[in-house]
């Protein structure tokens, strides 16, 4: 079982990894929608395992909640949002991309080295788990910094979201049903939100390049 | 005695079944574009009918144009030798080992790129600075991931580290392997000149890779230079699936019998890693020559942070 969510979480900083090496918009919508898969599939197999062991369902209904959302209904709104706006093929990023990945690289042995030493969660030893979702949120954070356009902005925010999902999920092994719920329809706000702001941006500025909106200043 | 069968069996194995490889993945692509395509033994009856024929060679080319065939099929087998596709045989000396293998790869591509050169064409001189450009941002990915998993076996030989991961219950859920497992696979893809990387199928020059390198050569040369590709692509797919995907601890009889069920199985799964690398290639496209860059350190990383897993946490 363990080894199950340890190869889970070697594959989502794998995903983390494969979203960086990215240079579309279309291929960051993609790369989103496989680590929500994998989310998917660790939410399914710890919510099987709380069903055998408790008889619980609430994190089976987490999992289904999640393909509803982050699976199907944020790619699509998504994609919906990139047809409009990112259609024209720009650079998005301000470093190369293997400077981007060898950055990525820095951060999970920063993470490895300060958190592996940690006691605390998880009877006693902080596990190979928590540190793998922990290098995604700061994945996440240094995917946002790196790109400069409103969608990769979103999915950014998103990665960071996922990680957050994952560290709770792998520290608590399952979070109070109420609060994943309230989570998980927050970020279906915010990215509906996210998109309306993008769509709007790309009209009055002609361009979702976030360094050009430092001109409203006065 | 042993040795003798090792020897054979590794020999006979690897190139009759290395052009195997090349007609599935052809037949599938066909297939995916509604053709019939060629026969699935197509590259056979070419090798035949190449090697019958006299080679060409231009005037101005060196010894170095007519030797290097000679020189990248030997390291080819010379390659075949150190990867065994059995662990059953059990010789007992081994020749070589992991930084052997690469080094004998290094050697082959060294003179293929010289005779690129050597012929003088534009073509040659273009193939072979981009042959250059790939293997030397995908060599160090190669030799961190072999040397993770060698680590763990605490050897460095192919043989060693096959044995110990049949002792692992299932090595591809173990987190340290999946990262080496990935990081590998990107190798393949790059090393073989399959699609991301290089298109095997094209001959047009703002794209080809390894085509430009062997476009000078013709008859004879040309099926020993083809068939030493086949050859290297089939060793590192054996080296893939027989690491990370191990099957011979399931087997418990003895003897030829034993190797025979061995082989089978063993060819089963090299048709099935052929049949998913040609899905990967259909569905994807051609990277630009600048984009190769960022697949080689995605690959490079993720062999690192699988040998620092292997620090933190332990094998």
């Amino acid at each position: 079982m363990s080894n199950y969510l340890d190869a889970l979480s070697v594959l989502l900083l794998i995903s983390a990894f494969v979203l960086m090496g990215n240079k579309r918009t279309n291929a960051y919508i993609k790369s989103f929608k496989m680590q929500s898969i994998l989310i998917a599939i660790l939410t399914g197999v710890m919510g099987i395992n709380s069903l055998l062991k408790d008889g619980h369902v609430d994190m089976l209904v987490v999992c289904a909640v999640v393909i509803g959302i982050k699976v199907i209904y944020i790619p699509y709104l998504l994609n919906k949002t990139c047809k409009n706006v990112a259609y024209r093929v720009e650079k998005d990023f301000y470093f190369n991309i293997p400077i981007l990945i060898l950055g990525c690289c820095f951060i999970v042995v920063f993470t490895y080295f300060s958190l592996s030493t940690t006691t605390g969660i998880n009877s006693g030893n902080i596990n190979m788990q928590v540190i793998n979702s922990v290098s995604l949120i700061l994945i996440g954070l240094f995917f946002m910094i790196s790109r400069k356009k409103a969608i990769g902005l979103i999915i950014g925010f998103l990665v960071i979201e996922n990680g957050i999902f994952v560290t709770a999920l792998f520290a608590t092994q399952g979070m109070p049903f109420i609060v994943d719920m309230g989570i998980l329809m927050d970020i279906l706000v915010a990215v509906i939100i996210m998109g309306m702001m993008a769509f709007r941006i790309d009209e009055k500025f002609v361009s979702t390049d976030g360094n050009k909106i430092k001109d409203l200043r006065g | 005695m042993v040795e003798a069968v090792y020897l054979i069996v590794q020999i006979s194995v690897i190139i009759l079944i290395a052009p195997l490889v090349n007609g599935i993945i052809k037949k599938i692509k066909a297939l995916t574009q509604k053709r019939t395509g060629g026969p699935l033994l197509q590259m056979y009856y070419d090798l035949f009918k190449m090697l019958k024929k006299t080679a060409v060679v231009s005037d101005v080319s060196s010894w170095i144009f007519k030797v290097t065939p000679f020189i990248v099929f030997s390291t080819a087998v010379a390659a075949a030798l150190i990867v065994p596709v059995t662990t059953l045989i059990k010789p007992r000396w081994f020749p070589g080992d992991l930084i052997m293998l690469v080094s004998i790869f290094a050697l082959g591509r060294f003179f293929m790129m010289l005779a690129a050169l050597d012929a003088g064409s534009t073509f040659g001189g273009m193939g072979a600075s981009r042959e250059a450009m790939i293997s030397s941002l995908i060599e160090p990915s190669i030799i961190v991931s072999l040397i993770t998993v060698g680590l763990i076996a605490k050897s460095t030989s192919v043989f060693e580290i096959m044995n110990f991961m049949q002792e692992i219950h299932n090595p591809l859920i173990h987190p340290v392997y999946i990262m080496s497992f990935c990081a590998l696979v990107i190798i393949i893809i790059a090393e073989t000149s399959r699609i991301p990387v290089d298109d095997p199928g094209t001959h047009l020059e703002l794209t080809m890779v390894h085509e430009a390198m062997v476009l000078e050569y013709s008859g004879r040369n040309l099926a020993l230079m083809e068939l030493g590709a086949a050859i290297k692509q089939l060793v590192f797919i054996t080296l893939l699936v027989n690491i990370f995907i191990p099957h011979d601890q399931l087997i418990n009889i003895t003897g030829f019998a034993g190797i025979g069920i061995s082989l089978l199985v063993y060819l089963l799964k090299i048709v099935v890693v052929s049949i998913v690398i040609a899905i990967a290639e259909v569905s994807t496209v051609k990277l630009r020559l600048f984009s190769i860059p960022n697949l080689a350190a995605l690959s490079f990383i993720l062999s690192f942070i699988g040998f620092l897993q292997y620090f933190v946490f332990g094998g």
